[in-house]
């Protein structure tokens, strides 16, 4: 734990941040159904039973992903992180969870830890996670084959990892946006929201 | 019963022994001792029992008797009764063989009267016998004869049969000859047809060759052609390469270019943003110039309060202090007012000085910055003159060039360049007209400014001259003027403010939508990720069963088409056909068909042989017999002679159900009414007839 007594650094947020978002995808695609229920497997973090996928593949991307976005948290160069489920057979976005990022960037490397307890954030982040569970009663069902993507919205002046390519918002037709909760480590602040597809009510 | 009668009579017959012979004794003992008495009691028992005893020795007797008596009636009784039954037995059967005697007498007389018709039955029988063989004798002569006759004419049947086998076996052989001549003719048209095509193989690989031979030809000229056209560009472009170098150096100039237009357009920017700069510090100075006015008058005031103060107190002293004649507070206060009134005037009067000494300053400021425009705008108009000059110098070397040259790569992109160039040139040149446009308007509104100002300063001055109301008044419109723009600018700020809310929240949902501003953020992704490999999957999938219907689809069309082939081959086997559909054609299928069609060919080949013969064997008896015989229908044959007079005349025979022929009435058979009656009536031979019918038509033939 980086997190410490003393307080939170910028190292120990942007690990905070990025754990965040590997659990919170993982409870995403489980609760949307991306992935089958029988490949994911319960483990308990942040004082509550999460799921978490167990499917090879999936996992290397994830951690992929994960530990570049920790180092851009880092850098404090990263502005959004957005997850989106695209539906296979017509290739239209159906849905977007999307995760502002807010860095402080006073606080650099070498500066003062922040004073803020590791519970507090504990409890915000399980809100969140809470909240996003809850939002599955009111999001339309998925009844077609989906696929996911990660995107992430970066500063325009960075450098573009090897593995990593350009691509466009993949913004959703026509959609409803839900503003959800956030959470802050004092260095770092997280709004979360979802949007999706109108669905024309019959 | 008698036995115990028996029992009973000799058990007391030997008691009454007993007794006597013990009495006896006793008697004996007691005759000396009783009297007589006792004896003749005992004797009168004694004689007593001896009575009893024959009583019933008698009745014994009697009993014994009776029952003999009894037992003889019994028997008696049996006897007859057995003796009657044996009676009546004996009588019955006696009647029994009574009526069999009977019975048996009247069976031997039938049997007599048959033995009397049947040897009656024998004479006759033997007699018919007698004539039977008689008969018999006779028939089996006649048979014999017959049978000498039929083994004569059996012979002689033999004799032709034979005779005809023969004829049969030569036949045969004569057929097995043309076949196997056939054979070997159709082997040798066989090895002709394979000779042929061999040939025709050759002549088609010759013929290929030579085709070969003349596309390479041909395809060698044209290289040939092709190679003396890459050697003439080689030369042009060498040329081409000498004019390049000589003009890259010219066009490194360009950048330069390019570089003194940013700077010129930086600096009409930086000009741009003083012009606002400019109007800014206007507000600015005529906010500070109010502050300034109103500063001023509250200090007025505190001086004049605190003057009032001290005169005031010097009120008290006045009596005192002051020369004047001064009583009444009223005079005083008179005095003070135009003591007031004519520092007032001097403090605007200083005012105004002040303000014109400050416009002053400003003026000479924008003259100064307007000469300094006047400096820029003439560099500017100088450089525009060098470019334009160097520009025409470049466009003077491309044409010369353009002349020179017609295809090649390099000017094109020169000439582009050098458009680009003159459109950039003539933007600036345009710039610049706006820019001195600009200038003139603003040493315009400075002079106006400054004439305004002068105006102002004119009025002043009259102000000065005339009286200190005027000037309230001015004040109290430039206040009224004020106040209105001040509320203008309020409407507008409120009205800017609520645009800025709308604007923010439309770009919160635009925020929260996911759009983001390109200049500022860059949306990245991994390469492989999951919905880029699922969409390559489903590609893959959607590709793969794409294959496999078209692939069933060809196995479909080539089972139809083999289906198809066989219906057409055999239509008696349909049921192969049900097979074939289900499976493509085996090699079993293929053998079948092979067979098929080899059969096929037999019974073409067959049926032409048939047809063969039987013509050569019709024309032949049309030649040998001078009758063409024709079937006309199922057993009507019509015979047409070799010397008929008509083409209609013919004959027509039918057969009969019993085999036998007969002729049938026709038109030519009418007029041969003698030759039927004499030929067919009387002699019953149709070949006579048919002979007397050509030998008549031959002699009226020849006779005509």
């Amino acid at each position: 734990m980086t997190s410490t007594l003393k307080g939170i650094t910028l190292k120990g947020s942007a690990e905070l941040v990025a754990e965040f978002f590997s659990f919170g995808i993982n409870s995403i695609l489980y609760q949307r159904g991306i992935y089958p229920p029988e490949t994911f497997s319960r483990v308990t973090h942040y004082d509550m039973s999460l799921q978490l996928s167990t499917d090879p593949k999936l996992k290397n991307y994830l951690t992929n992903v994960v530990s570049q976005l920790k180092e851009w948290l880092f850098e404090c160069t990263v502005q959004k992180l957005v997850l989106v489920i695209t539906c296979l057979e017509t290739n239209e976005v159906l849905e977007r969870w999307q995760f502002d990022i807010e860095c402080d960037k006073s606080a650099k490397e070498n500066s003062t830890p922040r004073e803020k307890s590791i519970k507090t954030i504990q409890d915000e982040i399980r809100s969140v996670i809470r909240q996003i569970t809850a939002t599955v009663t009111f999001l339309p069902l998925l009844e077609t084959p989906c696929a996911f993507d990660l995107l992430v919205y970066t500063d325009k002046d960075l450098a573009v990892p090897e593995k990593w390519e350009e691509s466009g918002p993949q913004i959703i037709d026509q959609s409803e946006e839900v503003r959800l909760r956030s959470f802050t480590t004092s260095i770092h602040k997280v709004n979360s929201m979802v949007a999706y597809k109108r669905t024309d009510s019959v | 019963m008698d036995l115990e009668d028996d029992t009973t009579v000799l058990t007391t017959l030997k008691s009454f022994n007993s007794f006597i012979s013990h009495n006896e004794p006793p008697q004996r003992l007691s005759e000396h001792s009783v009297g007589s008495g006792n004896l003749q009691s005992q004797y009168k028992r004694s004689m007593e029992l001896l009575e009893a005893a024959e009583r019933l020795h008698s009745k014994n007797r009697y009993l014994q008797l009776d029952q003999e008596k009894k037992q003889m009636e019994l028997s008696h009784k049996r006897a007859r009764f057995e003796l009657e039954k044996a009676a009546s037995d004996s009588a019955r059967d006696l009647e029994h063989e009574f009526g069999r005697n009977q019975d048996l007498i009247g069976q031997i007389k039938k049997l007599e009267e048959r033995e009397t018709g049947a040897a009656k039955n024998l004479t006759e029988q033997t007699e018919a016998n007698r004539a039977l063989r008689k008969n018999l004798e006779s028939l089996n002569k006649k048979l014999e004869e017959r049978d000498m006759r039929l083994n004569t004419s059996n012979q002689v049947h033999t004799n032709t049969h034979i005779s005809l086998r023969d004829e049969i076996r030569e036949l045969k052989q004569k057929i097995q000859n043309q076949d196997s001549t056939i054979s070997t003719q159709t082997l040798e048209n066989q090895e002709l047809q394979e000779q042929l095509d061999l040939q025709r193989r050759k002549y088609q690989e010759v013929s290929q060759l030579c085709q070969s031979l003349q596309a390479a030809q041909s395809s060698c000229s044209e290289h040939i052609i092709k190679i003396k056209e890459l050697e003439r560009r080689l030369a042009l472009q060498e040329q081409d390469i000498a004019i390049v170098k000589t003009v890259k150096a010219e066009v490194a100039k360009v950048p330069d270019l390019e570089k003194e237009l940013k700077r010129l357009r930086e600096d009409n920017a930086f000009l741009r943003e003083s012009r606002e700069n400019c109007s800014l510090l206007k507000e600015e100075v005529e906010g500070l110039r109010r502050k300034l006015e109103r500063m001023a008058k509250t200090k007025e005031e505190l001086v004049n309060m605190e003057l009032e103060k001290e005169k005031l107190k010097a009120w008290e002293n006045l009596g005192q202090s002051t020369g004047l004649n001064i009583r009444k507070p009223e005079d005083l206060s008179r005095e003070v007012i135009q003591i007031q009134q004519r520092e007032f005037a001097l403090k605007e009067q200083n005012y105004t000085l002040n303000k014109l000494t400050q416009q002053r300053g400003k003026t000479l400021e924008e003259q100064k910055k307007r000469e300094t425009q006047d400096a820029l705008v003439r560099r500017l108009q100088k450089r525009v003159l060098l470019l334009t000059k160097e520009r025409d110098g470049m466009r003077a070397i491309l044409e010369s060039y353009d002349s020179e040259l017609a295809p090649t790569e390099y000017s094109p992109q020169l000439s582009k360049r050098l458009r680009e160039a003159e459109d950039v040139l003539q933007k600036t040149q345009n710039h610049n007209a706006e820019m001195e446009v600009i200038m003139l308007l603003h040493q315009a509104h400075f002079l106006l400014f400054l004439s305004q100002v002068e105006l102002e300063l004119e009025s002043l001055k009259k102000q000065q001259a005339s009286a200190a109301d005027s000037s309230s008044l001015v004040t109290k419109e430039e206040v009224n003027i004020l106040r209105q723009k001040i509320e203008d600018l309020e409407t507008e700020r409120q009205r800017l403010e609520e645009q800025n809310n709308i604007l923010e929240m439309r770009l919160e949902r635009h925020n929260l939508q996911g759009d983001y501003d390109p200049v500022k953020t860059r949306v990245l992704h991994l390469k492989m990720n999951p919905t880029t490999v699922a969409k390559q999957q489903r590609q893959q999938e959607v590709e793969a069963l794409r294959e496999e219907v078209t692939h069933l689809r060809e196995l479909l069309r080539s089972v139809q088409d083999g289906t198809a082939l066989a219906h057409s081959q055999d239509d008696s086997s349909m049921h192969t056909s049900g097979l074939g559909l289900s499976l493509p054609p085996s090699k079993e299928v293929l053998d079948l068909r092979k067979q098929m069609e080899s059969s096929e060919l037999r019974n073409q080949r067959l049926k032409e042989v048939f047809q063969r013969k039987i013509q050569e064997f019709r024309t032949v008896c049309y030649v040998l017999t001078g009758y063409q015989i024709d079937i006309t229908t199922e057993n009507q044959y019509r015979l047409t002679s070799v010397y008929s007079e008509h083409m209609d005349d013919s004959l027509l025979f039918k057969k009969g159900a019993s085999g036998s022929m007969q002729l049938m009435e026709t038109e030519f058979s009418k007029t041969l009414g003698e030759m039927v009656a004499l030929h067919l009536h009387h002699q019953k031979s149709i070949p006579a007839f048919l002979s007397a019918v050509t030998l008549d038509l031959f002699s009226r033939q020849t006779t005509v």
